[in-house]
Formats: structure tokens, sequence, C-alpha cells
């Protein structure tokens, strides 16, 4: 049985007109604000397995954040059904808390005034954390966190990244089954982003947690996650292997082949339709092609007639252009 | 843990958190009393306004200063309490509109007494000391024939006095699930409550009775309770049962702001980032 069931799940909002003063808000508690409606989340479904590690991804305003929500309970969906771990979220918040952990990159799980060890103790009595599995869990995060430079200092104080750090080890101080993670990485250096990669790694390998991730940040998931479900407006375009997805449409690849001199300039005009000169920077050449078409061997045959090769690379069709191409509607929607 | 949370474990919980809580704000000695006196001052204009009325008449309604002051005391001690054990809910409102309310409801807790808990703080002490004070005061000054039935009354009247008030603390917050301005209009009704119930009820009129009694009902928290204490003939001849009502009507509205609470819960729309 899946551990995240989502099936045909919808959610709108109403659109606000804007009313002012005290007669205003009477006026739309009693009516309602009636600007219309706008689908935020529209007829999504999706099944995830226990263990997986699954990257939510889509533009800005997408229904990321939304659909998040809704899987954690935070907010009632207008239709749609939803089993996380065998609860339905909007009906056993409370149950669910117990066996999930939220992290939301902008805005934190701590206390403010608090120092951050205290905070934990807080989420330890909140979780009914035994005393001991608080102490392992605590040792483990510090350790893979480096969380130990910062323990006492109050949340305020924190920076972006530490107060990140901070966050997931909370979020996971009660062991959770599933992990939703909201835009981790937003804001971090790189420095922080890959300790925080690594401990997902570690996370996922180690205790099999189900991680369901959101990012902008597209080498998030490359490192990160085999399966992707890419949204945009409110819609699922896309589920499925990353690999997959890459090589189904995200075909084109590029070999950049090094000449001992400036290559013959007919070069240019290689080819047709199965491969493209992109680029001719003085012996440097650019080609593209598409691997269903042509093998990366019978270009370099083909380029070789243009001057002596001496070096060459491929490179891999980068993530950002797939679903780029994916947003621009040059690639069918759906599997 | 698969089990659903109890009650009780949840008010372990709570009062873990307020422990905790406090010792974050004990660090700041000074300013953690700083704030305790400023709220006994703050609602000193009170007891003073009361003595400069008796220091003018002799009776008002036919009570003396040492009976109104026993309803001051009631009175200032459950909204003070009530206050106190809703610290929380002021910070709703601000949570609701920046999104911030979206935590309260990824705990393991109830969301009412996560919200209730999600800020803490003692100055309200400082007037359930002053309201302590005034009652003490209140003791001395009238004669009370205590018997087992009054000694039970005063638990029951002090728990429904705060729960009423936690419950209209918890209204205000309620509407700020629907709107974000406008429902300043309701702490009327809660500090409009707490001050009539100082004085003997039957001394407003007709409209004022019937809201501070039936809608808002902090009428039975001071008023029944103290004719029942002091054996006094109610001059609006209702019956003696009548200070039952006060837990009935109580539990009555706590039901009902409860549910207002889950349907306000039910519609939060969270933020888009
Ligand atoms: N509470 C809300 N009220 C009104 N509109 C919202 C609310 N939350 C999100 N939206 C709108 O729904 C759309 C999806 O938002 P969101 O799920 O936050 O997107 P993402 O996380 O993918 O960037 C956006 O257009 C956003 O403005
Ligand atoms: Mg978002």
């Amino acid at each position: 049985m899946p551990i995240i069931d989502v099936h045909r799940l919808e959610k709108t909002f109403p659109i606000k007109k804007h009313r002012t003063g005290a007669m205003g808000s009477i006026a739309s508690l009693i009516r309602g604000d009636n600007g219309g409606e706008f689908t935020a989340v529209n007829n999504v479904s999706f099944k995830i397995e226990r263990g997986e590690m699954v990257g939510y991804i889509g533009p800005n305003g997408a229904g990321k954040s939304t659909t998040i929500k809704m899987l954690t309970g935070i907010l009632v969906p207008t239709s749609g059904e939803a089993t996380i771990a065998g609860l339905v979220p909007w009906e056993k918040r409370k149950q669910l808390a117990q066996k999930i952990g939220v992290v939301f990159g902008q805005r934190t799980q701590l206390w403010w005034d608090l120092a951050l060890i205290e905070s934990l103790e807080l989420l330890r009595h909140l979780y009914r954390v035994p005393e001991e599995r608080f102490r392992e869990n605590l040792a483990t995060a510090t350790d893979l966190l480096g969380l130990g430079e910062f323990l006492h200092t109050p949340v305020r104080q924190l920076s972006l990244g530490q107060r990140m750090r901070g966050d997931l080890a909370a979020a996971l101080l009660h062991d959770p089954e599933i992990l939703y993670l909201d835009e981790p990485t937003i804001g971090l250096d790189i420095v922080a982003k890959e300790a925080i990669r690594e401990f997902l790694i570690t996370l996922n390998r180690d205790r099999q947690t189900t991680v369901l991730l959101t990012t902008h940040d597209l080498d998030d998931i490359e490192r990160l996650c085999p399966r992707i479900i890419v949204i945009d407006h409110g819609e699922v375009m896309y589920d499925g292997q990353l690999a997959s997805l890459k090589s189904r449409w995200g075909g084109r690849r590029q070999l950049i082949i090094d000449y001992a001199g400036d290559p013959d300039a007919a070069i240019a005009s290689m080819g047709n339709g199965d491969m493209a000169v992109t680029e001719v920077d003085g012996p440097r050449v650019t080609i593209a092609f598409d691997r269903d078409e042509i093998s990366a061997p019978d270009v370099l045959t083909r380029a070789s007639a243009f001057g002596e090769i001496r070096d060459m690379s491929i490179q891999e069709p980068e993530i950002e252009d797939v679903i780029r191409r994916m947003y621009d509607g040059s690639i069918p929607a759906g599997m | 843990m698969d089990k659903p949370i109890t009650l009780r474990e949840e008010l372990g919980i709570a009062w873990k958190i307020a422990g905790i809580r406090l010792r974050g704000q004990m660090a700041y000695r000074t300013s953690f009393w700083l704030q305790i006196f400023g709220n006994f001052f703050t609602n000193f204009a009170e007891v003073l306004a009361l003595f400069a009325m008796f220091y003018q008449f002799d009776t008002l309604g036919g009570w003396t200063l040492g009976e109104v002051a026993l309803l001051h005391g009631i009175s200032m001690i459950a909204f003070s309490l009530g206050d106190l054990l809703t610290v929380g809910m002021d910070s709703v409102a601000p949570q609701i509109r920046s999104g911030d309310f979206d935590r309260v409801l990824t705990r393991p807790l109830g969301s009412w007494m996560n919200a209730a808990t999600s800020e803490f703080s003692l100055r309200h002490l400082g007037q359930a000391l002053q309201g302590v004070l005034v009652l003490g005061f209140a003791l001395t000054q009238v004669e009370i024939a205590w018997s087992i039935d009054k000694a039970l009354l005063v638990p029951v009247m002090f728990i429904s006095g705060i729960a009423l008030f936690m419950a209209l603390f918890t209204i205000e917050a309620i509407f700020s699930f629907w709107t974000v301005n406008g429902v300043e209009a309701i702490n009327a009704f809660t500090y409009g409550g707490s001050d009539l119930a100082q004085f003997p009820m039957h001394i407003f009129g007709r409209s004022l009775r019937f809201i501070f009694f039936w809608i808002v009902p902090v009428g039975f928290i001071t008023y029944y309770p103290a004719l029942y204490l002091l054996e006094k003939p109610d001059p609006l001849g209702m019956p003696d049962w009548f200070v039952l009502l006060g837990p009935v009507i109580t539990t009555i509205f706590c039901a009902v702001v409860s549910w207002g609470w889950n349907q306000g819960i039910r519609h939060y729309r969270s933020t888009g980032s």
C-alpha cells in the first residue's frame, strides 16, 4: 500500500475583493468574498511508496505548497481524497502530525525567543519523544548537521543556513515516517545546501524515511530525487523517473569537439534534423544531437571529415532545459 | 505512537511547555517583574474608582462596599486567569495573517491548545493578585455564613468564570479566520462584560442585563454566586437555583465557541508564498 495516496485532489481559493473598514468586514463575513474562485491545485493524483524520495517541482505559483499543506492537514481540500500513512490528513490531523515531519523553507518551526536546544526540548514534549530516543536523535543531528556550535544560540540570531539545519533536526526528533520539505534550500549558500542534501540522503538510506520535496533548485533534484512529479498551473504534467524524463524528452545531448586547428567552415551546415551545430568558437564546436536518431560515435565520425579532432566530451541534457521546454509546451505533457 | 493523544496528555504537555517558556522569561528577571507590576497598576484605577464611589454613597443598589468588592474580586480573578490561560489567542490573528498559523496545525496537539500555548506570559498575574487583594478586603467586610454548599460553590464559580473568559478571548481569535479587521468589536463584550460583572447586575437596564445574562453570560459567574454566598434576595426576582445556571450556561457557551473554533480551523486558508 502506498504511504502517500492522493486522488483527484483539488483546492480553490476565493479571489478576494477588497472591502475595507468594519462594514466591509461584516459584509464579507455575511456574504463571503464573492470575487470568484481561483484553482490552485487541480485534479492532482499520485502515489508514493514507503522509502521513496520524490521531487515535487514546478514554477512559482504552480501549487506545490498548497498540495503539501493539504497533505499535512493544514488546508482542507475543496474536493478529492488523500491517505497519508493510512490517515486522511484533514480529518486526523493530530494523529498524522505524530507520523510526519514538516519543514517550510520560508517559515521556521522553532521559537524565535528560545535557544535552539530549548526549542528542541519543547518539541520533545510536544511529540512525546522518550528521553533516550531524543538524546540519540539529537546526537545524530548534531553530528550530521553540525548543530553543536549554535545549540545554545537564540533562534532569532541564527543565520538562515543554521536555522534551516535546526528546523531539519526539529522535524525529525520524533522519527517521522514521512518528511515533507517545502523549498528547504531556498536562500542557502552552496555549503549549507550540500550539508542538507547529504543529510537527507543519509536519512532516506538509513531509516527509509519517505521524502516529498518541493524545490526550485534543480540541483537538489539531481542529487536527491530519482522520481519527480512536475506540476504547473495546479496540474500534474509529468510523473516518473528523472532519468526517463531526460532521455525521453530531454533527448538532445551535446557533443563538444575540440579540433587541432580551426575546422572547415562548412561544418556550420553539417547535419539534417538528426543533429545540428549550435556553436562554432574557433577550434571548439558544439553539436546537438538526438540520441534516438544518431549515436555519438556516428556524430564523431561525420565531424572528423572537417578537421583533426583532438578532444571531445558529451553533455547530458540539463534538467533545467528539459523542464523549461516542458513548460514552453514543446514537450507533450503526461507520461 | 498511534494512539490519539488524550486530553490529559495535552494538558501535561501544555504544562511542561509553560514551564520551559517561563524559564526562558526568568532569564530577564527584571523585565519579568516589571510586566507583572505594570499589569497590577494598569488595573489599579478600577479599584480606586470603586472606593471613590463608596466615598460618596453608602450603598449601590442596596449593596455595600464589601459586597461590591466581592463581585470585583471574583470578576478580576476570573478575567485575569482566563486571560493568562489564553495569552496565545492574541497572536492568532497576526499568525493567520502571516500564515504562521500553519505551524500550529502541524503539531500533534489540539489546535486550540496549541494556539493558546503559542505564547506565554505571566503578566496577568498582576491583575489576578489585585483581584485576590480586593477579594480579601471584601471578606473582611462581609459576613458569610459558610456551609458545605457555599464552599462547593466557590470553586465552581471560579472555574466557570475562568472558562467563560477563556471562551470569550477565543471568540476574537475565531473571527480572525474570516476577516482581517473589525474584530475589536468583540472586545467590547469581553472587557465590557468583565466590567459589568463587577457590579450588581440589577442596577443595569433591561437590555444590558439581557445581553450579559443570556448572550455573554458573565452575570451568572459573579452576580448569582454572590447573592447566594451573601444570602441576599434577588431584586430581579429569580429563584435560588439560578445560582446553578452559571456552570450550565458556561458549558453551553464553551461548546458553541469550540464548535466555532473548529469551523474556523476548517476555513483556514493559509497564505500564498
Ligand atoms: N491562502 C491563499 N489564498 C489565496 N491564494 C493562494 C493561497 N495560497 C496560495 N494561493 C495561490 O495559489 C497558487 C499556488 O500557490 P502555491 O501552492 O503557494 O505555489 P508554489 O508553492 O508552487 O509556488 C498561487 O497562485 C498562489 O497565489
Ligand atoms: Mg511554495
